[in-house]
């Protein structure tokens, strides 16, 4: 019987948490035949997406493309196909939002417990947390 | 590479979610090879009558019992065998004690239980064993 999870979501954000959540979903994307999604989301405070100059600031962008270039690397040496998805805004709620698109067509989202948020919670994350709360998708917490 | 799931954790409560969980627990074994280890665990922290405690621990003894019997059979059908226990005292307690004897790598957890005070998108239980468990846990929505 094959497994249901074909595309994985796994959300970077360069720490090593994550880096540990991304090898997992490749790990499970090769057993079951998969492909794996990385969606690396740079913050941006609310006000800028009214703002326009707030787009202005192209240097973070390549910092995430880096990210995900390195993801792509990690993730053809293990044989995976793996597309990358550069998006600005709230990580959590973006996260979220991009999983629970029926255009996407996420089976399952694999995530790191703890980031680099500034919100220091002692054993979750507070992204992990708000994925895990609003995703409609199965989540995986690797620690 | 990260470590593989050799052993997965599946805590059961009886409802629709804990079935769900379970299948998707079938699934995992089917493509790792792990084992799995089915747990029912009695609350015993629930603030109930002195003269109604007796009575009302085996009912939920019995009730315990005959899940887990339910879930051996649908596992049995599949070519699974898994570790039974039913334990008793504080749910999200008692799991992490076994995650720790039994060195699983896995939770399966439903997203929802039998709670009473389940909260709107996440149950108390799953969201207590997501923030404080030693091992990766899997939500199943």
């Amino acid at each position: 019987m094959a497994i249901k999870t074909k595309k994985i979501l796994a959300p970077l954000d360069g720490s090593k948490n994550s880096i540990r959540g991304l090898d997992m979903a490749i790990h499970i994307a090769r057993q079951s035949q998969g492909t794996v999604v990385a969606l690396a989301v740079k913050t941006v405070p609310g006000i800028y997406a009214i703002h326009p100059l707030g787009f202005l600031d192209f240097n973070s962008m390549t910092e995430i493309k880096k990210l995900l270039s390195e993801a792509k690397v990690r993730a053809a040496k293990k044989g995976i196909d793996l597309t990358g998805k550069a998006i600005a805004g709230d990580p959590g709620y973006d996260i979220a939002r991009f999983a629970n698109n029926p255009k996407n067509k996420i089976d399952m989202v694999v995530i790191g417990a703890r980031g680099r948020s500034s919100a220091k919670e002692i054993f979750l994350g507070s992204v992990s947390n708000y994925v895990l709360h609003k995703s409609k998708k199965p989540v995986l917490v690797v620690k | 590479m990260t470590a593989s799931f050799k052993n997965i954790l599946v805590p059961i409560d009886g409802s629709i979610y804990s079935e769900k969980s379970l299948e998707r627990a079938c699934e995992l074994v089917d493509v790792f090879d792990s084992s799995l280890i089915l747990i029912y665990v009695v609350e015993k922290s629930i603030p109930i009558n002195l003269l109604d405690r007796k009575e009302y621990l085996t009912i939920l003894r019995k009730f315990g019992t005959n899940v887990l019997e339910k879930a051996n059979k649908k596992l049995l059908k599949k070519g699974i065998t898994a570790k039974i226990f039913l334990k008793e005292g504080n749910i999200v307690n008692e799991i992490e004690k076994t995650v720790k004897k039994e060195k699983c790598d896995l939770i399966v957890v439903g997203n929802k239980g039998l709670g009473s005070v389940s909260r709107l998108l996440l149950g108390s239980v799953s969201n207590k064993i997501s923030q404080s468990s030693s091992c990766s846990v899997l939500i199943v929505k």
